[in-house]
């Protein structure tokens, strides 16, 4: 079996798939790195202040007024109010949630790419894993091996699982060097809330607690790894059941950015919730954010998740140790 | 039924998609060191028929041995006995010959690392072996495939087109390897191809399938000379026609002769029927017809791919 | 060499799985079973950081007039008070504008509870405020639908929230002068300009003697500046002033300010 999986990894190498992915991430984190300075910056010259609580004092005073002014919609409403809440219990409690340093971008990159970049980096690397044997015709060579279907498939599913590690390793070390340079690389240990829960418009604090900020890190790493695993189990599927590497990615390309558009408009569907696109902003639940559909929470999102995981990972299984290949 | 040195059984294979029946109960052995053609026009089921044998399509019914081992109960066992390549021979471009060889290798559990140098001398790649595949030209691909497919020796080797795509060159060389591989190193080899003269310079026997059944199976010799012809230069032609017309058939007529079945002790009675007859005989001789005529007959005229 | 990247890769990836499984137990184990224990303790005022930027800090608080509702620059009143000053003074303004378009009086002084809040009126030198426009023109509905029971109703609890309003600033603040800007009558063009003045003027006048409890509190009289002309010098919502409307109340406003001798402020 290792021997199997160390196959898929030289593949995976070899096509340089992984070198390409870095590269997409390097210039994004450099981008955003640039992004993010030059709001600092503005905001400082806004507001006439280098003060994080003045800051978000204003910022809180900024979101009041939008909320008193007409034409909101009612889901923009709901994000504000609360995130109003959220900001006015991070300044009540004198903790700055966005203190500048590599850590912090490291975080609001990941919470940022977690319902698209990342899936997408994940399906460049899932699509053609199996369709490209396939439309290669190298699949007729690996069939033909003394080795049961099964084995190597699942062979092929723990480099995905591997690939996807290492994904986001490099998400995490190049957006902490780029970032580094430019806001220090100082900050793991400080101080972050969570345990927020939203009922309705009303944030409920009971559960609130302070962790340092390496082990919220951590944590929203496992998510989005999560997540990405749930996105490259489904392009996986895809890639079993189609021999186009073309048609795998055009799938996925439109069910994530279909995603990411229906979450901000589907808080009347209900039923939307049970999509798995739009349950993929697993670290919101972390930080605290309202959720696109009422009544959705970490749990749920996850189960969702893991259910649409689960189905792919078994279509895969019977699809390729049954399929007749010509 | 089978005898010992069989190392191929197929007993009553049947494929059927939908509701269709696309193989049609197929039963043949192949012997030690022997190689078999495998000869079909488009559709008559060559395709899948190897497709079964190596794994890669399920038969709806039927059993496949590989050196005694069923294909279906015992598949890992079973395909270990086997070297193949379906159609053409695809390795993986990004890599070099040499790592598409250890990708191979790793697949199975008991080749000797040494092994790979072997085979890469074997098909006389050893010259271009680093370089990435994508580079190789489509001969080099092919003899490369052979050394996929020659890795884990196996006892039988099935190949899809073998010389498809060669130069004539190459197409000698790989006819001549092949015999190699079957008289010295005792490999049984199922060959399909196109190409009959191939089929007939290589093969010592032949299966014919049309429509999903194989119609003939014998040896090439066997089969060529049941198609034995005599042809007849003969004046005047309208006459020698009636009188050959009462003892056989006229096949054909060209260029001011007849054609007629062979029968090695009736020729001799119809010239002399003739000659009494006072036609002038002025040439008798025999033909071995192509396997191609063969095979435009018996499949009444279909054409191959 | 080929092999060994790929072996190196391998190994990362194998780490990384370990490490982010890891973080996804954590995250389980946090988000779902967290047992709350010590509430996160809330700071007060005594323990916030004290440190002050230099400058001159204008704390601005109140309702939409204070946040410059109508002026398409964006600056209000309070933006014009600050450009004025700057041209006074070597130092550098800065202004923290806490103003909610809506807020009633009852609002600012919950608003006032709040620590940042606080901490901001501490450290200011000035401080600009307007309140009671929306008390008298929303909550009376005053002027369109006159009762005089429910306006005096109004009134009293504007006037009750606007003496704890001084005194918590005063409170927080001993030094810094107030400006409350009083309100001017945006429907004096209309037919029954009399009586909303009237209105309006008993309003500024019981606000200015609230003010006149504390020191340095300084009522602002703007009433006069939008008498004639009114329409001049208002939005096209007819009821908050337009840029040039800003423009005179900050005028009016950063007149009333000077510097003295590096630090601050006024008379």
């Amino acid at each position: 079996m290792i021997n199997l999986v160390y196959n898929e990894m030289i593949k995976i190498v070899r096509k340089k798939r992984l070198l390409i992915i870095a590269a997409i991430i390097a210039v994004l984190v450099a981008l955003f790195t640039y992004a993010q300075l030059k709001r600092v910056q503005s905001i400082q010259e806004q507001l006439g202040t280098t003060d994080w609580r003045a800051q978000l004092q204003q910022q809180i005073i900024d979101t009041q007024n939008r909320l008193n002014s007409s034409g909101l919609s009612e889901e923009w409403r709901k994000f504000l109010q609360i995130r109003l809440q959220q900001q006015q219990y991070y300044l009540d409690h004198d903790i700055n949630p966005s203190a500048p340093g590599a850590p912090t971008f490291m975080r609001m990159f990941a919470e940022n790419s977690i319902d698209l970049f990342i899936p997408l980096m994940v399906m460049v690397i899932a699509a053609d894993l199996v369709s490209s044997e396939a439309s290669g015709g190298t699949i007729k060579l690996l069939l033909t091996r003394p080795v049961k279907r099964w084995k190597i498939l699942l062979s092929k599913y723990i480099a995905m699982i591997l690939s996807v590690s290492f994904i986001l390793l490099s998400l995490g070390a190049l957006s902490y060097l780029i970032s580094g340079v430019v806001f220090g690389f100082s900050g793991w240990t400080l101080p972050l809330l969570t345990g927020f829960s939203v009922h309705g418009e009303e944030l409920d604090t009971a559960n609130v607690h302070l962790i340092s900020q390496w082990k919220y890190l951590l944590m929203e790493f496992g998510l989005v790894w999560f997540v990405s695993l749930v996105v490259g189990t489904l392009t996986f599927m895809l890639s079993v059941l189609m021999r186009s590497t073309a048609a795998v990615m055009g799938i996925m390309l439109a069910a994530l950015i279909s995603g990411a558009i229906l979450s901000t408009m589907v808080s009347s569907w209900e039923s939307a919730k049970y999509l798995f696109m739009v349950n993929l902003r697993l670290t919101d639940y972390v930080s605290g954010m309202a959720p696109p559909i009422n009544g959705m929470t970490l749990g749920f999102s996850m189960t969702v998740l893991a259910v649409w995981g689960l189905a792919a990972l078994i279509i895969s299984f019977i699809v390729f140790t049954k399929r007749d290949v010509y | 039924m089978t005898n010992g040195n069989a190392t191929l059984v197929v007993k009553d294979l049947r494929k059927k998609i939908g509701k269709k029946e696309i193989i049609k109960g197929l039963s043949f052995e192949l012997k030690k060191g022997e190689v078999f053609g495998f000869l079909g026009p488009n559709g008559a089921g060559k395709t899948t028929t190897i497709r079964m044998l190596v794994g890669l399509v399920k038969p709806t019914s039927g059993q496949i041995l590989l050196c005694g081992y069923d294909l279906h109960r015992e598949f890992s066992k079973a395909v270990r006995q086997i070297g193949c390549i379906v159609e053409n021979p695809e390795l993986y471009p990004y890599l070099t010959g040499w790592e598409n060889l250890e990708h191979f290798v790793r697949m199975v559990p008991d080749i000797p690392k040494n092994r790979i140098k072997e085979v890469v001398e074997l098909v006389g790649l050893q010259n271009r072996i680093h370089d990435r595949v994508s580079t190789y030209s489509l001969g080099m691909r092919q003899r490369l495939g052979i050394a996929q497919a020659l890795l884990g020796k196996p006892k039988i080797l099935i190949l899809d087109e073998p010389t498809n795509g060669l130069d004539p060159v190459g197409i000698r060389e790989m006819r001549e390897f092949i015999r190699f591989l079957a008289e010295k190193e005792g490999l049984t080899v199922l060959v399909s191809s196109h190409l009959l003269s191939e089929i007939q310079l290589m093969c010592d026997r032949v299966a014919i399938m049309a429509k999903g059944e194989i119609i003939r199976i014998d040896t090439v010799e066997y089969l060529l000379a049941e198609q034995e012809r005599v042809i007849w230069k003969v004046e005047p032609l309208e006459k020698a026609k009636a009188l050959l017309e009462e003892e056989t058939v006229i096949i054909g007529e060209e260029d001011g002769t007849l054609i007629t079945h062979y029968d090695a002790e009736k020729v001799s009675l119809w010239n002399e029927k003739l000659v009494k007859a006072g036609i002038k005989v002025s040439e008798i001789h025999t033909k071995l017809p192509t396997l191609e005529d063969l095979f435009i007959e018996l499949t009444e005229g279909e054409t191959i791919d | 060499m080929k092999v060994n990247v790929v072996k190196i890769i391998a190994a990362l990836a194998i780490f990384s799985s370990g490490l982010w499984m890891a973080g996804l137990g954590l995250a389980i184990k946090d988000q779902f079973f967290y047992e709350a224990s010590s509430p996160v303790k809330k700071i007060s005022l005594e323990n916030v950081a004290e440190e002050k930027e230099d400058g001159f800090h204008i704390v601005a608080l109140g309702d939409s007039l204070t946040r410059g509702t109508g002026d398409e620059s964006g600056k209000g009143y309070v933006g014009y008070v600050a450009d004025e000053l700057q041209t006074k003074t070597k130092q550098t303004i800065r202004v923290k504008n806490l103003a909610i378009k809506g807020q009633r009086s009852a609002g600012l002084v919950s608003q006032l509870q709040q620590i940042e809040v606080q901490r901001q009126i501490k450290q200011a030198d000035i401080i600009l405020m307007t309140i009671g426009g929306n008390d008298l023109f929303q909550s009376g509905e005053a002027l369109s639908n006159f009762s005089l029971e429910r306006m005096n109703q109004a009134k009293a609890d504007y006037l009750r929230n606007l003496h704890t309003i001084f005194k918590t600033i005063r409170h927080l603040n001993p030094d810094a002068v107030v400006f409350y800007i009083s309100l001017y009558n945006p429907f004096n063009d209309l037919t029954d300009a009399k009586t909303t003045s009237a209105v309006v003027r008993e309003w500024n006048f019981q606000s200015a003697e609230a003010a006149a409890n504390y020191p340095n509190i300084i009522a602002v009289p703007t009433f006069d500046l939008f008498e004639l002309n009114v329409n001049d010098y208002l939005y096209s919502d007819k009821f908050h002033p337009n840029k040039e409307g800003y423009k005179l109340i900050g005028e009016r406003v950063a007149s009333l300010i000077t510097f003295t001798e590096g630090d601050e402020k006024n008379d």
